[in-house]
């Protein structure tokens, strides 16, 4: 998680325009007099183990119950809205440029780029059905299942959330999130569908069934939904 | 050769390290002038450089710096000149991973967003050539595997 404090990176201070800057010391600043660590947009991080990660998931599961997956989407669906104002805030400040008009793609490789470099996994976004009303989102290394390893069901909500907050706040359309496919389940990569609530909720039904993210991914395409 | 140093203090902890381990140190000792050289060629031919590549590109293919009825050249030095400098320190450094850490990961997903991988391939190809004709064979050595990096990395279609 990150905080908004004042610090400026020196790297910043000298190339206010840098826009490579996700190496590991160009983005972060340790200060190891006061303890802290500052990244390029003036959030403080904290490291975690992932002990941390297993005690929030374990924690919170022994705490709620089965309420905890909706616990951690609410947390993430919360974090994606705040996030993208942050996001408007610094985007608009380093590249001159309002969000709105800029290319989208481009856009989301630059909100997604501080998560990469704070170890929150690759990403690849399927835009492919956007017009549709749905698109996909694709996570390498999950911090979140590669942690908890092969449980055999999705536990990446926290990311759910956050994309769902994120992208309803960029195109100011309530939407919702769920992830269809998880290393957790042991595939190789996790997959997100993002859409409207109708759509989540069918395919919410369709993976209860026993369905596959290749069969979701087919029965939207050929626009299949619940009766 | 900052990564390779820093990968060795941390393997060599509590020990001296071995003659093996200390090779790539002597290595670069032993190619330090040549570095230098091909770091100071490449910043005094640079914009000859990227005419050079600009000037083919636009023989092998005349549409490359159109995008959608916009004229990218422009833009396309500013990329390409960046790439350049970035290589030209990776060389001096004899530092490939720090190169695709602080630029190539990032720049690679940006090239992706603007469908930019086939003006990528081509420029980095081109470049090798230039390069060759440009420079001394042991001063394209050092210069041409880092391009080729470039090339992979940016001008592959995923």
């Amino acid at each position: 998680m990150v905080i908004a404090t004042e610090l400026q990176n020196p790297i910043k201070r000298k190339y206010p325009k840098k826009h490579n800057h996700y190496g590991f010391r160009d983005f972060f600043q340790f200060d190891p007099d006061k303890g802290t660590i500052i990244d390029w947009n003036e959030g403080q991080n904290i490291l975690t183990t992932e002990d941390f990660i297993v005690g929030l998931v374990e924690g919170l599961q022994e705490e709620v119950g089965d309420a905890s997956a909706a616990t951690m989407y609410t947390i993430g669906c919360e974090w994606g809205q705040k996030d993208a104002f942050f996001f408007e805030k610094w985007f608009e400040k380093e590249f001159d440029r309002n969000m709105r008009q800029t290319n989208l793609l481009f856009l989301l490789e630059t909100w997604w780029w501080p998560f990469t470099a704070q170890g929150w996994g690759r990403w690849e976004v399927d835009m492919g059905d956007r017009k549709q009303g749905f698109m996909f989102v694709n996570i390498f290394d999950s911090a979140v299942a590669r942690t908890l390893g092969d449980v055999g069901k999705p536990v990446c909500y926290l990311y759910a959330g956050l994309f769902a907050g994120f992208f309803t706040e960029l195109v100011k359309k309530q939407l919702s999130c769920i992830e269809i496919q998880c290393y957790s389940m042991g595939e190789t990569y996790c997959k997100f569908l993002l859409g409207g609530q109708d759509r989540i909720d069918a395919a919410a039904f369709w993976m209860n069934e026993g369905a596959t993210a290749r069969d979701i991914e087919k029965r939207l395409r050929t626009g299949d939904m619940l009766r | 050769m900052l990564s390779q140093i820093e990968r060795l203090s941390r393997e060599v902890d509590g020990r001296y390290a071995s003659d093996a381990e200390l090779t790539f140190a002597i290595d670069y000792v032993r190619s330090f002038n040549l570095r230098v050289q091909t770091y100071q060629k490449l910043q005094e031919i640079e914009s000859m450089l990227v005419q050079q590549t600009y000037s083919k590109m636009r023989t092998l293919d005349p549409t490359v710096f159109d995008s959608a009825g916009t004229d990218i050249s422009a833009k396309w030095k500013r990329d390409t000149l960046r790439v350049l400098r970035y290589v030209a320190i990776a060389v001096l450094m004899d530092d490939a991973d720090t190169f695709r850490e602080r630029l190539l990961l990032w720049f690679q997903t940006i090239m992706r967003a603007f469908s930019a991988q086939r003006s990528c391939n081509l420029t980095y190809q081109v470049m090798q050539d230039v390069i060759k004709q440009s420079l001394t064979a042991p001063q394209a050595n050092l210069v041409c595997p880092l391009l080729e990096l470039s090339r992979r990395t940016l001008g592959t279609i995923a």
